[in-house]
């Protein structure tokens, strides 16, 4: 036992200063979910670390749409160029991308999975989904309770609230939907009245958020779960008048949702760490690569709420998608 | 037709009875929307009433604006598939131009103004381009406007990078989300000027009458049902449509008038990418899942034109587009999942068209 080792003890010191001697310049490659702010403020935090460790990273096109269709023939373009040291991308299925990664994994390229994940995204038990190193995103789940318990606070604990989500087919917005929906259950006097889906489109995240307003009259609350949704139904909230007398909670800290903030027109918004989830990606890749280091199976950089009181404060800064 | 006919009385005659059932055959969608409007207003909760319907004018708007245009090239015999992405670069073009001028120091009113009419007149290009294409070229329509459609909407994804364009002049939005009247319980009647209230059941009790977005919409449409109903070029455009040889020998000139029709679909299709500027206060791209262009085609398939072309009108398109639009808000205020809407608008647009193979001679005799 002791033979094998130290066998491989000198293996691996071996294998190390070979590659130090090679001294070759990782190159790691990113494939996005979808184009949108968000996963551009992504690219931005990952080139950054990119540069500073000395890696070159490559970025897949940003998919026009969210869906494997999309996703998948771009991603393969990108692993077929074959001098790829990692990758790092957003499955945009939980199902379908399980056999088009592990292929990429087979082929000796080891994957990271960043904001969206596979089947339920529980790496450290065995299944056919267990490969990639880690997952690197928010919680959407744990999200969705800190916006729940945040609009409760603005609430004073009561009255009846409606949700704005996107996709019901994607694991990041129904994971918002459930956090939100788990969190409301610590507030007796609340009450989920109603959900759509808007499937991305403002325009009609507007119109199902009139209608609901139109319908329960007595709605004190809106979540919209992402860009779209919360943008759509404020201005639903603002052609009501009900701009102040609704209050909106929102996801993701885009330039025009901050405006809106400084303005009044929405209360809340969580802020995802997109920036910094592309930064770790690269950062433990890199440590993985060189150091061997084990990856922990998830990791959650956390989240920033940003309310009116403190949207101007300079460190608040830095979590503002550009 | 044997079976429908034993639905009328016997003693009716064998022509009335053919009035009658040729009758309910060419205005089904509009009898359709009626008993739709009823089961809902009875089984929706608060659906009934002014801000609702307020609410489904709105809704469809943009819908209503794309499918007039494509209105036209449909009756020609053609298909334009290019509509709604051209919305989206039209949003996107205006908004930044409107933005630039904004931040630049420029008053609020010059900013809009140059957004608007420069955002229009590129709008055009892109109907002038596939009119080219389709006539001159003998590029069949599907494809040219296929090929538009993904040229309109990389533009627009590459004007504004995936982001919505903010930061608009402000009196954008107020023109966007004006009402033509306003009646306050408190606060008595006014003209365009919203009243300022702050309790919460005064506003609810604010009546709002006639979206001022909906008015202009309702202006432009008469004006082009006129042209079609009324004039030469409405005429040239069936005859096109029903026969295109038939249009040749009667000397029409068919490329040139194709590109108009095209041209009227790209430009109606710019008037509701203003139109997104002026109601979202943002420029945004338009998003692949929202397949305006199939939305509208499946209108004007509804109102009664058939995708043979020759056939159609603009109020037969308005009823087909509030059709859709009093479908979808009514199953959403009935509380039933935005699948079943799908579903529902789904089985309509095949209803439409199997009333159209069914009972032809109904719908064309007169």
């Amino acid at each position: 036992m002791k033979r094998v080792i130290i066998g491989l003890l000198c293996g691996c010191l071996v294998l190390s200063l070979a590659a130090g001697a090679n001294a070759k310049k990782l190159r790691f490659a990113f494939m996005p979910g979808v184009a949108d702010p968000f996963y551009f403020t992504m690219e931005k935090g990952a080139k950054a670390k990119a540069e500073e460790l000395g890696v070159e990273l490559i970025v897949g096109e940003f998919p026009k749409a969210w869906g494997p269709e999309y996703q998948v023939p771009i991603m393969k373009a990108l692993v077929a160029r074959g001098d790829i040291d990692l990758l790092f991308t957003a499955p945009t299925s939980t199902e379908a991308l399980i056999p088009v990664l592990k292929e990429i994994h087979d082929s000796g390229i080891p994957i990271i999975t960043v904001d969206t994940y596979l089947g339920d995204g529980d790496y450290s038990k065995p299944s056919n989904y267990s490969f990639p190193l880690s997952y690197i995103g928010t919680d959407n789940f744990l999200g969705g309770q800190v916006v729940a318990g945040a609009l409760a606070l603005l609430l004073d604990g009561k009255g009846k609230v409606f949700l704005e989500n996107t996709n019901p087919d994607v694991s990041s917005v129904i994971g918002r939907e459930n956090g939100f929906r788990a969190g409301l259950k610590i507030f007796p006097d609340m009450e989920l009245v109603g959900v759509e889906y808007c499937l991305d489109v403002q325009e009609t995240a507007a119109a199902q958020t009139a209608a609901a307003l139109e319908k329960d009259r007595d709605i004190v609350g809106v979540f919209g779960v992402n860009v779209f949704s919360a943008q759509g139904a404020y201005q639903a909230v603002v052609a009501a008048g009900l701009a102040g007398a609704v209050k909106i909670a929102t996801w993701d800290a885009t330039l025009t949702l901050i405006e809106a903030l400084k303005k009044g027109e929405v209360d809340l918004i969580l802020a995802q760490m997109p920036a910094e989830m592309g930064s770790l990606c690269v950062e433990w890749g890199v440590k993985h690569l060189t150091e061997g280091a084990e990856l922990p199976k998830k990791v959650i950089p956390g989240f920033f709420v940003f309310t009116k009181d403190n949207v101007n404060d300079p460190e608040a800064q830095q979590y503002i998608y550009k | 037709m044997r079976v429908l006919g034993n639905f009328f009385p016997f003693g009716m005659s064998r022509t009335k009875k053919r009035k009658a059932l040729s009758c309910i055959g060419r205005n089904w969608a509009l009898l359709f929307l009626i008993l739709m409007l009823m089961v809902f207003s009875i089984l929706g909760k608060n659906f009934f009433g002014l801000r609702n319907f307020s609410n489904i004018l709105l809704a469809v708007t943009t819908l209503l604006l794309l499918a007039s245009g494509e209105t036209f090239v449909i009756i020609s015999g053609g298909i334009d598939l290019s509509i709604g992405f051209i919305m989206g670069f039209v949003c996107v073009t205006s908004a930044i131009i409107m933005r630039d001028l904004h931040a630049a120091g420029f008053p609020q009113a010059i900013s809009i103004l140059a957004g608007s009419s420069i955002g229009i007149l590129l709008g055009l290009i892109p109907g002038f381009v596939n009119g080219v294409l389709i006539t001159k070229l003998r590029v069949p329509p599907f494809i040219a406007t296929l090929g538009m459609w993904g040229i309109a909407n990389g533009l627009a994804w590459r004007l504004c990078e995936g982001f919505p364009i903010a930061f608009l002049p402000s009196k954008a939005r107020d023109i966007g989300m004006a009402y033509i009247a306003y009646y306050s319980p408190k606060k008595g009647f006014s003209l365009f000027d919203r009243p300022v209230l702050t309790e919460r059941a005064d506003i609810w009790n604010l009546m709002k009458i006639i979206p001022l977005p909906v008015l202009l919409i309702a202006i432009l449409l008469v004006i082009f049902a006129f042209i079609l109903s009324r004039t030469k070029f409405g005429q040239h455009t069936y005859a096109i449509g029903g026969k295109v040889d038939a249009a040749i020998r009667a000397g029409i000139n068919v490329p040139w008038h194709l590109i108009k029709v095209y041209v009227i679909s790209s430009f109606f299709a710019a008037c509701a990418g203003l139109l997104l500027v002026f109601t979202l206060n943002m420029g945004v791209h338009t998003q692949y899942t929202s397949s305006y262009e199939l939305f509208a085609i499946a209108a004007v398939v509804i109102g009664g034109a058939s995708l043979m072309g020759g056939k159609g009108s603009i109020w037969g398109t308005v009823i087909g587009v509030l059709l859709i639009g009093t479908l979808n808000n009514g199953l959403m205020m009935m509380g039933l999942p935005i699948f079943y809407r799908y579903i529902a608008i789904g089985c309509i647009l095949i209803v439409a068209v199997l009333i159209d193979q069914l009972f032809p001679e109904l719908v064309y005799e007169e």
